[in-house]
């Protein structure tokens, strides 16, 4: 070999190790999946406190919470229509004389879906929407770039009323969002225990995020066709999911996979909800 | 090895946290007193699934006959957090159920825990269903007894 020469393979087999080396030190642990335990609504575990303030215009993530929101007791009197309309709608979903639309698995629809199953609660951003993900892996749009709600819902010549209605939202301060939602359709019920609401009613959520971990909702309805005055349907509150922006952490399935599924929902009435025979002990009689 | 402890650990705080999973269903259906205990019973089928996951069984009865049972767990993303997962209990293993029985006799119930051959248990053993009603307060706590705070009131459960 002449003096000063360097093999080119000696020179190849440097690059490889110092290239190896280098990526090995930019490398990131690869996130695992499977086998993790899923944030669970269900599970208790001390508060995690505040997290720091909340930041400004923002809930993007998963929120968990119990399953229920707190439903008022207080309900202002109702017009003749409404008391009819109340009297049709039976609840108890798993029980045979029930008509509550949950027994199918029908979708909630608003203003329910704001205080039923809402363990699960996500938000997520699209071009002028918010979107909000909700129980039993449905979503809502909410609009954001200041345009009304359309008007004339559900009258003739005017757009149809909708499952989940039509929602738009603002911000209000640094960390509470007001959604005003319109054009519900009046099939769906107002809340689990059956109070109803019309095509006109018109529901404000109000979301607030007092610090980064917590998350509070007051719902109210304005339905002058079915209630005498406007009031607190019910109040739900959420707890950051924990870990969700740590990957070491967050493991798949992050979270439980909330269903419900039309054709189990009926098989279970079948083999069980109609001849275990609720009705029987509660006194609740079917209708003749 | 520390992993799996934390992961062990984790497993049995979320079993022993008893939260009211049944908060959307009543359990005035089943006789809660004590709980029917039926050992070695043949699984003949899992409805794994929401809302409800369903273990159909066959167990004899103090004849010697065999009855067909259906009994009904919470729903399948709510107990998969505890260990019991979609593949856990199979067609043809014997298991030991404990549950609280349909007050009308029929072979139906609602379980307390499932205790498996190689000793591992799937639920507390409680009957979990409805909280009594919270109708004098500005807010009740949501669940399925709150249809009883209605003008017209409907009692869902045996707890009133």
């Amino acid at each position: 070999m002449r003096e000063g020469f360097v093999s080119p393979t000696v020179v190849m087999l440097a690059l490889l190790a110092w290239s190896s080396l280098a990526a090995a030190q930019n490398a990131r642990p690869v996130p695992q999946s499977g086998g993790g335990i899923p944030e669970t609504q269900n599970a208790r575990r001390a508060d995690d406190g505040p997290g720091g303030p909340a930041p400004v215009h923002d809930f993007t993530g998963m929120w968990l919470g119990p399953e229920e929101a707190a439903l008022a007791n207080r309900i202002p009197p109702m017009t003749p229509a409404g008391q009819a309309k109340l009297k049709l709608n039976i609840p108890d979903p798993f029980s045979a004389t029930s008509n509550d639309p949950w027994k199918t698995c029908d979708p909630f629809g608003m203003p329910r879906a704001a205080n039923n199953q809402i363990g699960q609660l996500g938000f997520a951003t699209m071009p002028n929407r918010l979107i909000m993900l909700i129980g039993f892996r449905m979503w809502r749009e909410i609009w954001m770039d200041g345009r009304p709600a359309p008007k004339n819902i559900g009258e003739k010549g005017g757009p149809s009323t909708m499952t989940f209605g039509y929602s738009v939202g603002h911000w209000e301060g640094d960390h509470t969002l007001v959604i005003d939602t319109y054009g519900m359709d009046e099939n769906t019920w107002a809340d689990r225990r059956g109070y109803p609401h019309s095509a006109k009613a018109h529901v404000i959520e109000r979301y607030d995020r007092p610090d980064h971990n917590h998350l509070n909702l007051t719902e109210t309805i304005d339905d002058p066709v079915y209630y005498t005055q406007s009031f607190i349907i019910g109040k739900g509150a959420w707890r950051w999911a924990r870990a969700q922006e740590d990957p070491k952490a967050a493991q798949i399935p992050f979270t439980e996979e909330h269903l419900c599924v039309p054709s189990q929902a009926i098989e279970y009435m079948k083999l069980l909800g109609d001849p275990a025979d609720e009705d029987s002990v509660t006194g609740n009689k079917p209708k003749k | 090895m520390k992993n799996k402890l934390a992961l062990l650990a984790l497993t049995v705080a979320l079993c022993a946290v008893g939260a009211p999973l049944f908060a959307h269903h009543g359990s005035a259906a089943y006789d809660d007193s004590h709980p029917t205990i039926l050992k070695n019973v043949s699984v003949t089928k899992v409805n794994w699934g929401n809302p409800h996951t369903l273990l159909l069984f066959d167990a004899k009865d103090d004849k010697g006959n065999v009855r067909h049972w259906v009994a009904e767990a919470n729903a399948a993303s709510a107990i998969s957090t505890t260990g019991w997962t979609k593949n856990a209990i199979q067609p043809g293993d014997m298991v030991t159920v404990y549950l609280y029985a349909a007050r009308n006799g029929q072979p139906l119930g609602r379980i307390g825990k499932v205790v498996l051959p190689d000793g591992r248990e799937f639920g507390t053993g409680e009957l979990i269903g409805d909280r009594p009603s919270v109708c004098d307060q500005d807010f009740g706590n949501g669940g399925n007894e709150s249809a009883a705070c209605r003008p017209d009131g409907r009692k869902t459960n045996n707890k009133e």
